[in-house]
């Protein structure tokens, strides 16, 4: 009902006032049924992932495997005018564009960006000066009708007017003085905006929370610790302070079922991070897949990633949501490839279990599985005073690039680290605190894109960057398209893969390294693939035209 | 130290407000600071409470909210430069230029750079006082057997194919210790690999492996020119030195790496 009347507005406007006025300050409305679980219209990237799923997987079949080589790149708009943030130096572009009505909805820490999608000149940008919080990373804007929504790394969620970028309101949602901080792209899911924080430096809860879209009001908070003892999940920890202290942190966007009305969060690791002698048992419901009602933030089921982590594995890469056929029935699926190195398929209307399998080497931390699928953590693979060597890399098998599955090829891609770490115990007492240890090394350093099978978990195939450092190695998100084609950042190029194969089909060179997650939609009939690397955002089509 | 302000995880306001009272200035930093450094005046314990909420805003994700190491920076308070700077001399040339691939450089004012400094001795100061393990301290390395890291060393590790312990790895414990060893021995990172190219033409180079990708392979000659070609374009072959250890590590047990550890740091 309101998007009507803002519409009706807007035609007011356009009768009554000169016309290049009307096209600068026309809102741009995002239609609520263009935000699906599957299928979301062509001509719309609405959200994060473009859809509820996470799969990023689009259906446009304009650029395919064909006709690929003549792609290239159609305008390129470079940030200018913002020097390098605080702590974080030259500016990286890690959101995911949304495009509504023409326009692209972009961000970097502070700053939002308005492009207009057919020529890569600026509309609008909002600058905000943060006190505090951390700068590295912003994953982009959500939005509902004409409202954009946008994280600061201090913790203040903000509501802009989509048309000019001007400032709504304001609200408080992380205090920057425990260390929690936002980087993510809120989730509009019916009239609940979504949002999850960061920051393990100091032992806090990490906790989720829905807000109100038009008051920016609390609507309810979903803890990652039970709240007290005795509740259920406080059995897996030893005392209300370790369950207090316990991290968790929600920093990615999640996924959303609308039929089955349940949310999909990864939460993040354990704290104290590497010393787990004070917080005996599985530190529920840290390091885990969890299902949410969107309307109450109450928890349907859960499925531990890392129970009691003690190798900063942070659980929260995207939980991908496909549906399909298995033996016969249809199924709804979750999977995600876990920076604690295993792949997991779940079905996602309980929780239970269909894949649990390393994706990289071993994952030696684990012994293997318990009856619900969950990785059994070896005691002698914990951290250790000197040293405790994992096949996993230091920051985990991968981290948060934004996976992609293809239901043409009932593939999930993602891009990994592989290698070796040396784990190490420092703080030895009963009751450490922070980090209490660290991991050390990537050893015989590998970065690959893996295609997983979905039914089984086995490798269909790997491709693995030969650079290394620098400039080398896998970089960015995945994108797959019906055109046959994924694309992600391969060397400091933007790469197209044949889907089914792994084999390179076309490439080009970038300013720098990509930076996001790749994104799609057609525009007057034209097919667009947009990209971020460091500063710049690429719009590429077919003859740049 | 930690927990103090953390009374209450469900209720974020009250925690905050309690963090606020406590310690978002590290008073019991300065504390210590003052008892570990008598000069401490009131002027030096302001200029403490404003580094420390300079770090917590610049530094803390990195080197951890108390300096002691964090998400990707080392602990500072048993950094050798932070031990060896005076009034901020070492820390603000590092913070100002930065660290090539590792840390950006900041633009800070000297007022700022002071006080930031001031809290890292004052972090320092402190560490020392309490005497936790907040590191991998050389002797953590020497839990293993030495007869049993020589054994392997000499077999089944198969080391001795390429390494002797009178020969190359001479003195090696006297060149590094501790982690800084450990990590050499697991993974020579920095060994150059060299390439051996054929050309179209039928000519064959060969020099250090400076660039190598999916699309390019750029080597040094042994003139010192720089030479790349696409990869699709040429045959070649690489050598690289540290292949021999990456096939080591699926087969290490934590004790064939601490008891080589242990042999190794024999060699002085």
């Amino acid at each position: 009902m309101k998007l009507t009347r803002l519409r009706s507005l807007a035609l007011a406007a356009l009768l009554s006032a000169p016309a290049l006025a009307v096209q600068s300050l026309a809102a741009q409305t995002l239609d609520p049924k263009t935000l699906t679980l599957f299928h979301q219209p062509a001509d719309v990237w609405p959200t994060y992932h473009g859809d509820y799923s996470g799969r990023r997987f689009s259906e446009i079949t304009q650029i395919n495997q064909k006709n690929i080589a003549q792609l290239k790149t159609k305008w390129k708009y470079k940030i200018t005018g913002i020097p390098p943030l605080r702590g974080s130096g030259p500016l990286v572009i890690k959101s995911t564009p949304l495009m509504v009505d023409g326009v692209l909805y972009f961000t970097i820490p502070d700053h939002v960006f308005a492009v207009d999608a057919r020529t890569g000149k600026e509309k609008w940008r909002f600058d905000f000066e943060d006190h505090g919080g951390h700068v590295l990373g912003q994953r982009g804007v959500g939005m509902y009708g004409k409202w954009i929504y946008f994280l600061t790394p201090d913790g203040w969620f903000i509501s802009l007017d989509s048309a000019t970028g001007k400032e709504r309101w304001r609200k408080k949602v992380a205090d920057e003085k425990l260390q929690y901080f936002t980087t993510m792209a809120a989730v509009i899911v019916k009239n609940h905006v979504i949002i999850g924080i960061g920051g393990d430096a100091m032992d806090v809860r990490g906790y989720l929370e829905s807000r109100d879209p038009e008051t920016g009001e609390l609507q309810w908070q979903w803890w990652a610790e039970p709240l007290k003892m005795g509740d259920p999940g406080s059995e897996t920890w030893p005392n209300q302070a370790a369950m207090d202290h316990g991290g968790g942190m929600t920093w990615l966007p999640g996924t959303y079922d609308p039929e089955l009305n349940l949310i999909y969060w990864g939460t993040g690791n354990t704290n104290p991070v590497f010393a787990g002698q004070g917080r005996k048992g599985a530190n529920l419901y840290t390091d885990s897949i969890v299902a949410l009602n969107p309307d109450t933030g109450k928890l349907a089921w859960y499925f531990q990633a890392s129970p009691h982590d003690t190798h900063d594995w942070d659980n929260v890469e995207t939980p991908v949501l496909f549906d399909m056929e298995i033996d016969g029935k249809p199924r709804k699926l979750l999977a995600q490839a876990a920076r604690c190195g295993y792949f997991f398929v779940l079905d996602r209307t309980n929780g239970k279990y269909l894949v649990s399998k390393p994706f990289t080497k071993t994952a030696n931390w684990a012994k293997g599985i318990d009856e619900r699928g969950q990785p059994i953590p070896d005691p002698g693979k914990e951290p250790h005073v000197d040293g405790s060597m994992v096949d996993i890399a230091t920051g985990g098998a991968t981290n948060w690039p934004p996976p992609s599955y293809s239901p043409q090829t009932q593939l999930f891609y993602v891009n990994a680290s592989e290698g070796y770490s040396v784990a190490y115990l420092y703080d030895t007492s009963s009751d450490p605190q922070g980090y209490g240890g660290g991991s050390s090394g990537w050893f015989d350093p590998a970065s690959s894109l893996i295609a997983l099978d979905v039914k089984t978990g086995d490798v269909k195939w790997k491709h693995t960057a030969k650079g290394l450092g620098g400039e080398g190695g896998m970089s960015g998100g995945i994108l797959t398209t019906g055109g046959g084609l994924l694309f992600t950042g391969d060397s400091r190029r933007l790469a197209a893969f044949d889907s089914a194969n792994g084999k390179i089909l076309w490439s080009e060179k970038l300013d720098s390294s990509m930076s996001n997650g790749p994104s799609t939609w057609v525009l007057d009939g034209k097919q667009n693939v947009i990209v971020g690397a460091g500063d710049t955002l690429y719009a590429l089509t077919l003859d740049g035209k | 130290m930690r927990r103090v302000m953390l009374l209450c995880g469900g209720l974020a306001v009250a925690a905050a407000a309690a963090w606020i009272g406590e310690s978002v200035s590290s008073p019991r930093a300065e504390v210590h600071a003052a008892q570990a450094a008598p000069a401490a005046t009131p002027e030096m314990l302001a200029k403490i409470a404003e580094g420390s909420s300079q770090f917590q805003q610049k530094c803390s994700f990195c080197h951890g909210r108390d300096a002691g190491g964090g998400e990707t920076g080392p602990d500072l308070t048993r950094s050798k430069l932070v031990l060896e700077d005076v009034n901020g001399n070492k820390i603000g040339e590092v913070v100002r230029t930065g660290r090539a691939g590792k840390m950006p450089p900041f633009d800070l004012s000297s007022a700022e750079m002071d006080a930031i400094a001031a809290f890292i001795h004052a972090q320092q100061a402190k560490a020392k006082a309490e005497g936790g393990r907040r590191g991998v301290n050389v002797e953590d390395l020497q839990t293993g057997n030495v007869a049993e890291g020589k054994a392997y060393f000499e077999g089944a590790g198969t080391c001795a194919k390429c390494h002797s312990a009178t020969g190359d790895l001479a003195h090696i414990a006297t060149k590094y210790q501790g982690l800084q060893l450990e990590q050499h021995m697991l993974y020579p990172r920095d060994a150059k690999s060299k390439a051996t190219v054929t050309l179209p033409s039928g000519q064959v180079v060969s020099g250090t492996v400076q660039l190598h990708d999916e699309f390019f392979l750029g080597i040094v000659l042994a003139d010192g020119t720089y030479r790349s070609w696409p990869v699709d374009k040429i045959k070649y072959t690489i050598d690289a030195p540290h292949e021999a250890h990456a096939k080591l590590f699926p087969h290490y047990t934590d004790a064939d790496i601490h008891n080589l550890m242990a042999y190794l740091q024999t060699l002085r």
